[in-house]
């Protein structure tokens, strides 16, 4: 039987920013709108979504007088990522 | 461009996952200058110290202190790095850690062999310079500081038979090899991402 993939992952922009803070220890948003070629509202709004969701920080700073603003990878969201790696792995069949 | 609610399949969902961990994975953000900075710093010492031991002029024999006053701009290039770096790497603490017990370790061994004068001292330097630039390159991946940290040790072993002043030829292919080709070829990289992404 398989378990449902989880919806706040199985979209391709909130997808895609998980993926890249799994691998960094923390991103600025620029970088993450670099990496996705997301438009800035669109990114905002995923963003928040995995906020909300407890799956990442967001922490929001001034750097030489520009809003700044750092995310990170929660342990929750590293747990919700697996799980969803693990899930999809089981759709394709894929063995480890 | 990417959009939020766009259906994946499973499989557009594992090459999305793929791509973006590759992207940053492969996103190495190294400037080069500090590099440039103590290959420099070292290459200079070395030879002024090469050249004064025909010349015997006093001021140059402090030429080494040139070490301590380069820390001024290394602050100041870690400080703009920081700066204008957009992300931070799992792994920077970790090389962040090395570079910086190198230089208390270095430090101290120039402290501790001012005081108490030790023979074939550019061995134990060689093989200082060697631990930190073979660690970064192992890490890395990066083959010209790998190659760079094996030099140094061959150029340890190699000094113990190299009679004053040749031996600072040693330590000046040690900067060559382990931080000042290895920096330009970073700062080569550095520029031309940048150029790629203005």
């Amino acid at each position: 039987m398989f378990k449902d993939l989880n919806p706040i992952l199985h979209s391709q922009l909130r997808l895609a920013v998980v993926s890249l803070l799994i691998t960094v220890k923390e991103a600025e948003f620029t970088y993450l709108r670099e990496k996705t070629s997301a438009t800035a509202g669109n990114l905002s709004v995923q963003i928040n979504k995995l906020k909300e969701a407890g799956y990442i920080d967001v922490a929001k700073s001034f750097k030489d007088n520009y809003p700044r603003t750092v995310c990170k990878i929660t342990p929750l969201g590293v747990q919700a990522f697996e799980e969803y790696v693990k899930d999809l792995q089981a759709y394709l069949n894929i063995k480890k | 461009m990417m959009e939020q609610e766009k259906e994946l399949t499973k499989e557009q969902s594992l090459e999305l996952i793929t791509s973006m961990i590759n992207k940053a994975k492969n996103d190495i953000f190294i400037t080069g200058l500090s590099a440039l900075l103590w290959g420099s710093v070292v290459i200079i010492c070395s030879l002024v110290t090469y050249a004064n031991y025909y010349l015997n002029w006093n001021i140059l024999a402090y030429i080494w202190w040139l070490t301590a006053i380069a820390v001024v701009p290394q602050i100041v290039i870690s400080i703009r790095e920081s700066k204008e770096k957009k992300f931070k790497a799992r792994e920077d603490d970790l090389y962040g850690g090395i570079w910086i017990s190198y230089a208390i370790a270095i430090f101290l061994f120039s402290y501790l062999a001012a005081a108490h004068p030790i023979e074939q001292v550019a061995a134990i330097y060689l093989t200082l310079y060697g631990i930190p630039t073979f660690a970064t390159g192992y890490g890395r991946r990066f083959k010209p500081m790998l190659i760079g940290g094996i030099a140094c040790w061959v150029f340890a072993v190699l000094s113990l038979y190299t009679p004053y002043p040749y031996i600072m030829f040693l330590l000046a292919a040690g900067g060559l090899l382990a931080w000042f080709i290895p920096g330009l070829i970073l700062r080569n990289r550095y520029l031309k991402a940048k150029r790629q992404n203005v």
